[in-house]
């Protein structure tokens, strides 16, 4: 690529965009950020690499106003700023995207595009609005559909809008959280040109991430924060994906491949454990979600179920742990058929569920962590005999599910939604596997984690593959399903587009099913 | 400079904190009434004292209370147990008349034995407060109907349907009253001075229902329904069972109030014999934050504002006063409840 022959080169004294000095926030109890020093220059791609909680969304909180720093300055073109409200920061020229898009949905393109802009003209026609920002879109060479509503958009193409309503706004500082999460490879790639461009003009970007690969590619330097400080920066070109974990994380993390397995490991069986027969479901406004599926796990292997987020993934979760009913078609468990839909059966036959939104149906967030630890197991002895509930029994239950999970708890009286996203699904993930004798449904079980924690997860689930469970592994991260699954289904609108072996598999063939093409109509 | 004051949210309150909120709301709820007092030309200290002692000075003014907590504490705990699964029950007072309905029926037309009819009036009591929130529970049940609305206008018709009864076809044909069905047939007995049984009824209920809360499969899963329902699917709880079955017992612990106050305290049915019992009962529920054995406590406070409410009215202030300052005191335990979340940090300028 060339793209570091045309890189924007500042005259020298040019003062950097943006210069952060000894930037601290506390909030009770937690050091969010101290004595953070950052200096992103003008043509450049910052990378802010760190795990989660390492503070990189309040630093870019503070930098967009949306938190005022306990210390520090902030600098902008060399002159001091300070930021009471996000409007300012605005105006200064820092735009940021945030991982969750703040669009209105039922709005068009052009309507987001001018929403609470005062460059809004006040009195305008639909068709004059959709042509300023047809003329904006030229203008940045990001392709949008003026007139199209922002429901009907794919997520790259939201993120496209989002981009443009902050470019629009004479931004010269672009913060992208995470933008990568939600996007194809194609996509992905498709953004940073986007990206390269825009910096080639003398503006700048800080891209957050914990994508090591991706951070590698797009930066041209790249800082890493720890426990709310700052490590290092480094110039990209210095830098390997395995010093960068090193720095993110202060020990060794090795991603490698999973499938290997050792003499005492189960081997896979020779009939499935569970089957899918045609199956289709519907979601809860009784569309369709999930058509003519056909699936087959082992006892002791991994299915992966790859595909971008929202192509039937969390009905098929759900219609695999009885959660949802079918509309059409069979599911067997270890050659028996499942009638009806009921979650209690399901687990009873050893059935475990990860579900994907832990805190929305894997947890109730508001009460204690004892009665979430024993979510599985309560109405069996010894939490309950006789339809009599033993909240001392349920306790000891509890510590034995945090043991096993290595998370530490002060008060297993308080409410769950106190600990921390890692510890939250390391709780689940326990707790499920220990009914989970037959089949474990992990849906994005790393999804919200640090690399850290990812690990661990991931490993949880190799030991119980290896314990003679049969696994289906839902994830949005392809490195993390190539290095566990043995078999991978690709899932695109509630169809599989292909089962493919997990041995030289072509990954571009993956990235093609996931965006609904298979490598035939490609070729056509 | 003294830098900005930001208020900050914190993830749980302080036991401590909520509990020096709660004095502290109820103290100025007082105050601003003994202001009110004050300006009215009365002496709120003097007033003050007379409602301490008449209350708690002699045995009668005990037994006013005691009265007085039996339909507070079921009242509250209907709310309570409607919240514990996510469900309001507004219409305790439909259900406290619609109880206090079937109760009369029985007690005025079916003949036998004292302790046979009063068996009967306690089953008719609380079928009725079941069967008048059985429409909001379906409709909430299988059609997600909110139960807010549902119970509360169902309030109006069991309302008015004891007015038509007490002063149509069931009055008292005898000439003494016109508005009033004659005495019912069967009393609860009397427990302590004129507080009868249905005293240690309502809080052994109160008990009960927590005790079964806390220790049994079926209190484990109505608690997970209640916060969170699609755990409780994803656990594979019956999440519609129980809820029908906790909102039938929500009514009728309402219908239950409305028996016991009749054949306990009133002896005859008759139009606004609630009192806004079961009004009053979501405040007591709210101030015990929806815990049984909370209502006991919040219902005995209940009872204490409004026996104070009736020595007030004898001393020459109305009852939209004595109401005002109630309303005033729960308004304030809300604020208070909420701002015990918060801590107040300085910012830098």
């Amino acid at each position: 690529m060339n793209e570091t022959e045309n890189r924007f080169t500042p005259p020298s004294g040019t003062p950097p965009i943006v210069q952060l000095k000894g930037i601290a926030k506390y909030f009770p109890g937690v050091i969010a950020n101290e004595d953070v020093d950052l200096e992103v220059m003008p043509g450049e791609i910052h990378a802010l690499l760190g795990e989660n909680g390492a503070g990189k969304s309040t630093l870019m909180n503070i930098l967009t106003g949306i938190y005022q720093a306990d210390k520090g300055e902030i600098i902008i073109d060399g002159y001091d700023r300070e930021f009471a409200t996000p409007l300012q920061a605005i105006a200064a020229g820092i735009g940021m995207v945030h991982q969750h898009f703040k669009l209105v949905q039922a709005f068009t393109v052009a309507e987001n595009i001018h929403l609470g802009w005062d460059q809004t003209p006040k009195r305008a026609s639909r068709q004059v609005l959709e042509a300023r920002t047809a003329e904006l879109a030229k203008k940045f060479n990001l392709e949008t559909r003026p007139g199209a509503t922002v429901s009907d958009l794919s997520t790259g193409e939201q993120q496209r809008v989002e981009i443009l309503r902050v470019l629009a706004r004479q931004a010269r500082l672009l913060i992208l959280d995470e933008p990568t999460a939600v996007l194809t490879p194609a996509e992905a790639r498709e953004l940073f040109r986007a990206l390269r461009e825009f910096v080639s003009g003398g503006n700048a970007v800080i891209f957050i991430s914990h994508k090591l690969d991706e951070v590698m590619e797009i930066s041209d330097r790249i800082s890493i924060l720890r426990g709310g400080r700052k490590i290092a920066t480094r110039e990209t070109s210095e830098c390997n994906p395995h010093m960068l974990a090193n720095l993110m994380v202060g020990r060794e993390i090795v991603l490698a491949d999973m499938r290997g397995r050792g003499p005492d490991a189960a081997p896979v069986s020779e009939k499935p454990i569970l089957v899918l027969d045609k199956v289709s479901a519907a979601d809860e406004t009784g569309a369709p979600a999930l058509e003519d599926i056909s699936l087959q796990v082992h006892a002791g292997e991994i299915l992966g179920i790859a595909g971008v987020a929202g192509n039937g993934q969390r009905e098929l979760s759900q219609v695999l742990t009885g959660v949802r009913p079918v509309t059409s078609g069979q599911v067997f468990v270890d050659g028996k058929p499942m009638k009806g839909a009921n979650a209690a059966a399901f687990a009873a036959f050893g059935i475990g569920h990860i579900p994907e939104d832990r805190l929305h149906s894997g947890l109730a967030p508001a009460l204690s962590i004892t009665t979430n630890a024993v979510m599985r197991e309560y109405g069996k002895p010894p939490v309950s005999s006789g339809g009599v509930y033993n909240p001392r029994s349920a306790l000891t239950l509890a510590k034995d599910i945090a043991a096993a999970a290595d998370v530490a708890i002060p008060d297993f009286g308080m409410p769950v939604r106190n600990l921390s996203g890692g510890n939250q699904q390391r709780l689940v993930a326990r707790r499920e596997m220990r009914i989970a004798d037959r089949v474990l449904v992990a849906a994005y079980p790393s999804r919200g984690l640090d690399v850290g924690a990812i690990n661990t997860m991931l490993r949880y689930i190799v030991e119980l593959r290896d314990a003679g469970a049969g696994i289906i592994l839902i994830s949005e991260e392809l490195e993390e399903l190539l290095n566990l699954s043995d078999r991978i289904a690709v899932l695109y609108e509630g169809k599989v587009m292909g089962v493919v072996e997990n041995d030289n598999l072509d990954i571009e063939e993956i990235g093609l099913l996931m965006g609904g093409r298979t490598k035939a109509k490609e070729a056509a | 400079m003294f830098g900005s004051l930001r208020l900050q949210r914190l993830p749980s309150a302080h036991p401590g904190i909520a509990l020096a909120a709660r004095a502290a709301a109820i103290f100025i709820a007082l105050f601003v009434a003994g202001i009110a007092i004050a300006i009215a030309g009365m002496n709120p200290i003097e007033l003050g004292g007379r409602v301490i002692s008449a209350s708690f000075g002699s045995a009668f003014g005990m037994e006013d209370l005691g009265v007085l907590v039996i339909p507070l504490i079921l009242t509250g705990l209907a709310v309570a147990v409607g919240q514990q699964i996510g469900a309001w029950n507004i219409g305790a007072e439909g259900q406290f008349y619609a109880g206090a309905f079937a109760a009369s029926a029985v007690g005025l037309f079916v003949p036998g034995p004292q302790w046979m009819i009063l068996i009967l009036m306690f089953i008719a009591g609380t079928v009725g407060g079941a069967v008048w929130i059985l429409v909001p529970t379906l409709a909430r049940a299988y059609a997600n109907v909110n139960e807010l609305i549902t119970t509360l206008l169902l309030n109006f018709v069991a309302t008015l349907l004891v007015y038509y009864v007490s002063t149509g076809p069931w009055r008292d044909r005898s000439g003494m009253a016109n508005s009033a069905t004659p005495p019912l047939s069967a009393d609860v007995p009397y427990f302590w001075g004129i507080v009868h049984w249905g005293f240690p009824i309502a809080i052994g209920l109160a008990v009960v229902v927590a005790l079964a809360l806390s220790f049994s499969k079926w209190g484990y899963e109505v608690r997970l329904v209640g916060s969170n329902p699609s755990a409780a699917k994803y656990a594979g709880i019956p999440v519609r069972k129980h809820l029908i079955t906790v909102m039938l017992l929500s009514g009728a612990i309402a219908g239950l109030a409305g028996m016991l106050e009749i054949a306990g305290t009133v002896h005859r049915l008759q139009g606004g014999i609630s009192n806004n019992f079961g009004y009053l009962g979501i405040m007591v529920a709210v101030l015990a934050r929806g815990s049984p054995l909370g209502v006991i406590f919040s219902g005995a406070l209940m009872a204490f504002i409004l026996n104070s409410g009736i020595i007030l009215q004898t001393q020459g202030l109305t009852t939209s006063v004595v109401l005002a300052i109630t309303g005033f005191i729960l308004f304030l335990t809300a604020i208070g409840d909420e701002l015990s979340y918060y801590r107040i940090t300085r910012e830098k300028a």
